[in-house]
């Protein structure tokens, strides 16, 4: 157990985070970790909540049913192909390379794009945009109310 | 595993070709060793660190970046700073809770500069005896608790 004071002017950890930086992280939440258990490449592995990995033959049906329902959210995200004319998004910030015509990409709501394959496999673990830390679930759930 | 190592080849070309002040990478052992990579750090001037230089150790495991690497001070300088246990270890959310697959190499360095240089005074964590004594060796795996000293 690691306890130590944190001062408050060391948490704009969002200054480093880009321009766009979305809202600051609060520095009160709780860490809530438990060590991750080791790699085994066959099995794919699930992360039914943040920082919980499991293989797929050791997940409870309670995960199961939370992974087929995130596995839903994400089918709900809009998809496309690069074609060069975004002027905005040009390159993947997850797996850093630039965006090639024909790359199959994924768009949240929050307008930042990545390569389809290298978000879907982040939001397995976590429904919050990379780049602005914006929760998507949110903002896809507000979608759906006023549609 | 080719897309972690792919990001690390940009990662490290992009930190030594245009480095941050104050953050060197050591490349000559990286060479070896893509997934474990030993970064330098120059204390800020004008801050209680001012002079002193610190080795900072990132390991990287196959699903980097999704998962954060593992970051420590190594070496016979670990700063005395309230957040740095005395057996290298650091006390920084982005490290595990809030790790975005953004974040690099270099948007870590730059946080734990930041850290030291927004210290006004040299001491350990509160805790430090007990942590070190029953700590895992791997900072990743402990339960750390991120709060605020106004709470
Ligand atoms: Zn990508
Ligand atoms: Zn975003």
């Amino acid at each position: 157990m690691g306890n130590c004071l944190k001062s408050p002017n060391t948490d704009d950890i969002s200054l480093l985070r880009g321009s766009d930086a979305g809202p600051e992280v609060s520095s009160e939440q709780s860490a809530n970790m438990g060590p991750p258990p080791p790699y085994q490449e066959s099995i794919p592995i699930y992360h039914p909540s943040p920082n919980v990995s499991r293989p797929a033959n050791q997940l409870t049906e309670e995960e199961q049913i939370k992974i087929a329902q995130r596995l839903g959210l994400i089918n709900h995200l809009p998809t496309g192909v690069f074609d060069g004319t975004s002027k905005k998004a040009k390159e993947c910030c997850i797996c850093m390379e630039e965006f090639l015509l024909g790359d199959m990409l994924r768009f949240l709501p929050c307008m930042h794009t990545y390569h389809k394959d290298c978000i879907d496999d982040w939001l397995m673990r976590s429904f919050i945009c990379p780049s602005c830390l914006e929760p998507v679930d949110a903002a896809l759930l507000t979608t759906y109310e006023t549609s | 595993m080719a897309s972690m190592e792919k990001r690390l080849q940009k990662e490290l070309l992009a930190l030594t070709k245009d480095p941050p002040v104050g953050v060197k990478v050591n490349t000559d052992a990286i060479t070896k060793n893509l997934a474990e990579w030993t970064v330098d750090l120059e204390g800020a001037p004008g801050t209680v660190f001012e002079g002193e230089n610190f080795q900072l150790q990132f390991k990287f495991g196959s699903r980097y970046p999704f998962d954060s690497p593992q970051v420590m001070f190594i070496g016979p300088n670990i700063p005395l700073h309230p957040h740095v246990y005395s057996n290298g270890h650091i006390c920084l959310s982005i490290l595990t809770d809030d790790w975005s697959p953004a974040l690099s190499v270099q948007s870590v360095c730059l946080s734990v500069v930041s850290m030291l240089s927004s210290c006004k005074e040299k001491k350990r964590p509160p805790d430090n005896a007990l942590y070190v004594k029953t700590c895992s060796k791997n900072p990743k795996k402990t339960r750390w608790w991120y709060h605020d000293d106004s709470v």
